[in-house]
């Protein structure tokens, strides 16, 4: 059976009514019982975040794809008004998506792996195709491609596909270069390769000659300290025999080394070339133009807006129908209306430029691709709109507090710092997010126990305390002091509080800063616990051909600072040159621990380092050594102060880890965020399970555990806060469980809450990105060791006589189920009239007290008690609650009385209207003052009968939090008056129609039918 | 109900028979055979379903009716009035305005596309596939919510959107143990939900007549519970009055 419209019907009319570790014996594979734990995402997508590349469909103007920096692919089906995510299984960095322009509906191409080369960018894993539009993807290989630049498909063979390979960034690789597929990427030829040092950062075709083909090749090393841009081996080159040879393509060039190289070619003029040319002379570098196909250039423009940082913003976009006409990525992003002589910015909008594209058919609509998002213009780039349903924002860092709803805290790649609610009336939408910090965001950390927020930005240049209540504002970053050299932050400094003294503030240079008054005074707690290697800290000189001294790069630092949550004298502290050092007596004296660790690379980067609840000489530290090329997972446990550390990864974790965190409880599970998505152990590391619940293959930068709800919130660099509420089932997962046929895990007491989340706030929703709220009913959670797929399984809520109180619908997957249940009976069985009566579609909810939830699977029952209390917030005494609760139910009790008089009526009407027409005619008066009889539910609607008093203010007092009022019970007594003086008449006209023999279902059988 | 010792009986003999299964012919195959078989599904001309729909923890009593050509009508009770939320008479798709009640067309494009597919309604999209010109393609073995599963596409006749014919193409899941689909996928074609991913997630598979359908239908949207559609009872063959698929007139 078919069910899309029954759906819809339901989902669009029905619902506005309703107001060392690798061994283990037995590893328990966690990733088959995740089952309906499931991550729940809040964005924010008021900045959205990074976009790498844009392409539009070559016939269809509807259909645009934006490729995202972390947070994976997106597709517009409106040009452009919302998106959705087609790309969540896989690795979310991308460099390019490419439509085979021959099959672009089915036909896609992903190559994966960021390509504007910044200090923080992700990794990719290969190139990727979907034949079938994008509902399954093959990967075609090129693992340690890390970035691939460009994907192009010859228009007239579908077969013959090119691939420029930037490759990798960190280090040497041979992966990289210029790709050739005749058999739609089946398998590839490598065409053009300089060196392990020299990657292919552009390529172009002359759409109208696909022989013709231009690739740009950049000589580019990063490393944690240090960028390199261009050298002897960066050149432009041109073939024209479908890429059998290539010739460098100089004339006009200037001298010597060159950087990064765009490459374009005119769709209108085959002949039109750009080229944006990064060269040792600032004078040379800038646009060029060739007008003979690449024959010779000409020098036009060396503004800053097309000169800035190449290796950040080297696009070069024609307009596919004016080859004068040309837009050049850059902070604001640049266009020429005269062949690229002279650029104005593009209009407002969230600065660094990185794509555009021109709309298929009307070049005064463009999408581009910024650090902010996607942005469409209307007129040709001069004012620009920001799409609000991407939330792509990149944390660094994320916190939370205590508050209820808990907020979460974070800072964002060039987006500042944040807070936002965990749930909001409605779901958490971009007005919920609030502002705190400029810049880009890192750290942001609420005060133990004052409405005080801290929050930085890069390198600690301003570290803000913000009297939240009052809006103040204060800088309080460590400045230099007398007797200790400069103070060298990470561009993302580490920032503390304490469990201990809610005052106490750290920070981290190379030395530990601890403040007891909230940031007011300093004191250096520490020496200088990095390496203090010389050869790392010549950040002046880092950028190559283009100084690029933006303080990402400083390096021998501190990254990490932790208090332990057991004693305050016991601090963690992590470097990003490889030191994990300790100090158990309050920064008096410290150890550096890392040489007691086995298996660890040399110097590469702690990145995070969470001091156990479990034991006080407890704690993890997780490294990461991808910006040396090392892509490997390390993760270790201490349980003697650093003595000796274990290893925590096993085979299962695929790519590089960043933050870990441990259970409040259950010391064996962990919580690991990766490069790739999240990793959980339930063996303390001895395996790990991947978690794809709606959870994508995102950069993980911090996890946290809220001790209070048990949430896992992530902070991810590419899809904004991700929540999994209540983890902890997964405490109770063991062998012992899953041998049972269902295993229910302890619940929470349920808390009927009655903040209705007041009127939320609809506006704009339809295109804006609404974050899922946490859920608020009453949870049943168990295992079970296999799905359910044949006979009978079902559900009922009881209470503790065994009295059914409702039916819901059991969960039947393996592994964790949740059942919710929202506190309520079902509806009232209301009277049959013309028209529904809304009143009558309101559920009463239940009295707090036991109830049983009682499963029965085959032949078998199971049961769980659990707890429902009420809603102390609502300030109600138990007697109004059980006032309202009476008079609730006695006003249902009456619309279902009511329900079965009007059901005799009809019954008995039917039975003497033509024997005895004076009767019929009588109990069709009396009906028409019971129900409506005529009219429509909307502006034609009749004047309403008792059915719709009744159920009206039955709804009313169901609805409110609060007792029923005085003038609520007065009106109650008119209807029951009016109800009692009903009955009267009907009973008299019952006697009247003799007709005792007519079969009637009863009472009961009517309600429950 | 007999269901369980047939089912187990039949499966141990079926599961015998397709250890080996691995296209994913082969394993539609399988499926067929084991909801009863081409022979016992043919012979169904009709079918009619009585449950609840629930959503948001509300039940909303139904009879859907269907007919081998694709006849569909879903008649829902609201508050003992009969409310059709959907219905097809064979050329022309129409359900109920909830303002007014009375019967609207649906827009002539909904109408072809549920035309088109018609022949899904008795028992699935999958019974006589090839005939309906539709094509399955093994994507491999997945896992669905823990259960190791075939993922498999279905590739069926080209829907129109707002003019324009669109690939569609849902992907299914079966079992790996029972060679039955216990869920499947679809990018939403049309509408404003246009590009969100629905699902369909099927259980209780239960024996009625020789032939075995999920009890327990529930559609999800983004991953997200939309609707549950739990069958109490489903007869074959009934007699219906074939008026009742035609839209009434005012």
């Amino acid at each position: 059976m078919k069910k899309s419209i029954f759906a819809i019907f339901f989902s669009i009319l029905l619902t506005p009514i309703f107001t060392d570790a690798q061994t283990s014996a037995n590893p328990i594979k966690a990733s088959d019982l995740f089952g309906d734990l499931r991550a729940r995402h809040i964005g924010p997508a008021v900045m959205s975040g990074r976009i790498n590349d844009m392409e539009t469909h070559p016939t269809n103007a509807r259909i645009i794809y934006a490729g995202t920096a972390g947070g994976g692919v997106w597709k517009s089906n409106d040009a452009g008004t919302t998106f959705n995510p087609i790309f969540d299984k896989y690795c979310q960095s991308i460099g390019v998506v490419t439509l085979d322009p021959n099959d672009p509906d089915n036909v896609i191409y992903v190559g994966t792996g960021e390509t504007w080369t910044r200090n923080s960018v992700s990794i990719g894993d290969g190139l990727y195709k979907s034949t079938d539009g994008g509902a399954t993807w093959n990967k075609l290989g090129f693992e340690n491609s890390e970035r691939i630049a460009n994907i192009i498909v010859n228009p007239n063979n579908s077969n013959e596909v090119y691939m420029g390979v930037l490759g990798a960034l960190w280090s040497d690789s041979n992966e990289r270069g210029v790709y050739k597929s005749t058999d739609a990427g089946a398998t590839w030829e490598k065409i053009l390769y300089i060196d392990e040092t020299t990657g292919a950062a552009d390529l172009a075709m002359d759409p109208n000659n696909p022989s013709v083909l231009y690739a740009s090749m950049w000589e580019f090393r990063r490393t944690g300290w240090s960028f390199n841009s261009g050298g002897d081996k960066s050149a432009l080159y041109k073939s024209t025999d479908s890429g059998k040879t290539w010739n460098k393509i100089h004339n006009g060039f200037p001298a010597g080394k060159l950087g990064r190289l765009a490459i374009a070619v005119a769709p209108s003029d085959s002949n039109v070339l750009y080229t944006v040319i990064e060269a040792e002379e600032d004078t040379k570098k800038g646009l060029y133009r060739s007008n003979d196909a690449g024959n010779s250039w000409e020098q036009l423009n060396n503004d800053f807006g097309i000169t800035v940082r190449p290796f950040y913003f080297s696009r070069i976009v024609v307009d596919p129908r004016n080859p004068d006409v040309v837009v050049k990525g850059g902070l604001s992003g640049s266009i020429s209306r005269d062949g690229g002589k002279t650029f104005k910015n593009l209009g407002n909008m969230h600065a660094d430029i990185h794509d555009v594209v021109f709309d298929i058919k009307d070049s005064d609509r463009m999408y581009v691709g910024t650090d902010g998002g996607v942005y469409r213009s209307w007129n040709g780039g001069t004012t620009l709109e920001i799409v609000e349903n991407l939330p792509l924002s990149q944390f660094y860092h994320i916190s939370v507090d205590n508050e209820e709803p808990y907020n979460v805290y974070g800072g964002l790649q060039d987006n500042g710092s944040w807070y936002g609610p965990s749930s909001a009336g409605g779901g958490v939408k971009a007005s919920d997010w609030v502002p705190v910090g400029f810049g880009d965001g890192f750290r942001v950390l609420r005060h133990p126990t004052k409405n005080i927020i801290y929050s930085e930005m890069q390198g600690a240049e301003n570290v803000w305390r913000y009297d939240a209540d009052n809006k103040l504002v204060k800088t309080i970053q460590p400045l230099p002091q007398k007797g200790y050299p400069k103070l060298r932050f990470n561009w993302n400094a580490p920032m503390a509080t304490s469990m201990h003294k809610p005052d106490r503030f750290y920070m981290g240079s190379q030395f530990v800063h601890r403040s007891e008054d909230m940031g007011d005074t300093w004191q250096i707690i520490s020496p200088d616990l990095t390496t203090n290697d010389p050869a790392k800290q010549q950040q002046e000189d880092s950028g190559g051909l283009s100084m690029d001294n933006s303080g990402a790069e400083n390096h021998t630092t501190i990254f990490t600072i932790t208090e332990s949550p057991l004693d305050e004298n016991i601090i963690w502290v992590g470097t990003d040159d490889g030191n994990v050092q300790v100090s158990t007596n309050g920064g008096k004296s410290w150890t550096n621990t890392t040489p007691n660790i086995t298996g660890l690379p040399a110097n590469i980067w702690v990145y995070h380092i969470e001091a156990s609840v479990h034991g006080k000489g407890t704690a993890y530290a997780v490294f990461d050594g991808h910006t040396k090329g090392d892509m490997k997972p390390y993760a270790y446990k201490t349980t003697d102060y650093g003595k000796t550390w274990k290893n925590i990864i096993s085979d299962d974790v695929e790519i590089f880890a960043r933050s870990i965190q441990e259970d409040f409880e259950n010391e064996d599970l962990l919580f690991l965020g990766t490069e790739f998505g999240l990793y959980i152990t339930l063996d303390g590391g001895a395996s790990w399970s991947k978690f794809e619940n709606n959870m994508p293959a995102v950069a993980v930068h911090h996890v946290e555990m809220h001790p209070r709800t048990n949430d896992i919130v992530m902070g991810t660099h590419g899809r904004g806060v991700i929540i999994i509420d209540d983890v902890s089932p997964l405490r109770e997962i063991t062998a012992e469980a899953l041998s049972k046929k269902v295993h229910f895990f302890s619940s929470k007491t349920a808390v009927m809450k009655d903040q209705s989340g007041g009127f939320g706030n609809g506006f704009g929703a339809e295109t804006q990105f609404v974050g899922r709220n946490a859920p608020s009913s009453a949870q049943i959670k168990y295992l079970l060791p296999k799905r359910h797929t044949f006979g009978k399984m079902t559900m009922e809520i009881q209470d503790m006589d065994g009295n059914k109180i409702v039916s819901i619908s059991p969960g039947k997957s393996k592994g964790i189920n949740i059942v919710n249940w929202n506190y309520t009976i079902k509806q009232p069985k209301v009277a049959k009239g013309k028209t529904f009566s809304f009143g009558g579609f309101t559920s009463p909810r239940v009295q707090a007290g036991t109830y049983k939830a009682v499963l029965t699977k085959g032949k078998d029952t199971f049961e769980h008690t659990f707890e429902v209390v009420n809603d102390k917030k609502t300030g109600l005494s138990d007697t109004a609650i059980s006032m309202k609760h009476e008079t609730t139910m006695k006003m249902y009790n009456m619309t279902q009385d009511l329900a079965y008089m009007v059901y005799e009526l009809d019954a008995i009407y039917e039975s003497v209207k033509d024997s005895n027409k004076k009767l019929a005619s009588s109990l069709n008066d009396l009906k028409e003052t019971l129900v409506v009889t005529t009219g429509d539910n909307y502006v034609g609607a009749a004047e309403p009968q008792l059915r719709e008093k009744m159920a009206d203010l039955y709804s009313k007092i169901a609805g409110s939090y609060d007792k029923p009022s005085a003038a609520e019970l007065e009106s109650l007594a008119v209807i029951e008056d009016r109800f009692n003086a009903a009955k009267e008449q009907f009973a008299k006209l019952k006697k009247k129609a003799k007709v005792d023999d007519l079969e009637l279902k009863t009472f009961d059988d009517f309600v429950n039918e | 109900m007999k269901t369980l010792k047939i089912l187990s009986a039949l499966f141990i003999f079926c599961f015998a028979l397709t250890l080996n299964a691995q296209t994913a012919e082969e394993i539609v195959d399988t499926f067929i055979e084991n909801i009863g078989g081409n022979e016992a599904w043919s012979k169904i001309q009709s079918m009619q379903v009585t449950g609840i729909g629930r959503q948001q923890g509300v039940d909303y009593p139904f009879v859907a009716t269907m007919m081998r050509d694709g006849r569909t009508l879903i008649d829902v009770d609201l508050q003992g009035t009969s409310f059709i939320v959907e219905a097809f008479d064979g050329e022309n798709a129409w359900s109920m305005n909830f303002q007014t009640q009375k019967a609207e067309a649906a827009d002539s494009e909904a109408s072809m596309n549920y035309k088109n597919e018609a022949s899904d309604q008795i028992p699935n999209a999958f019974f006589d596939y090839k005939k309906k010109g539709y094509k399955v393609e093994l994507v491999g073995k997945d896992t669905w919510e823990g259960t190791e599963v075939f993922k498999l596409k279905l590739i069926k006749q080209p829907i129109m959107v707002d003019g324009v014919a669109e690939e569609n193409v849902d992907l299914y899941y079966f079992d790996t143990e029972n060679f039955v689909p216990i869920a499947s996928e679809t990018v939403v074609k049309s509408g404003p939900a246009k590009g969100a991913t629905a699902q369909t997630v099927m259980s209780d598979y239960q024996e009625v007549d020789g032939v075995y359908i999920p009890f327990t239908v529930i559609e999800k949207l983004n991953g997200q519970v939309n609707l549950e559609m739990l069958y109490k009872e489903v007869v074959f063959n009934a007699d219906i009055d074939e008026s009742i698929f035609v839209m009434p007139k005012e």
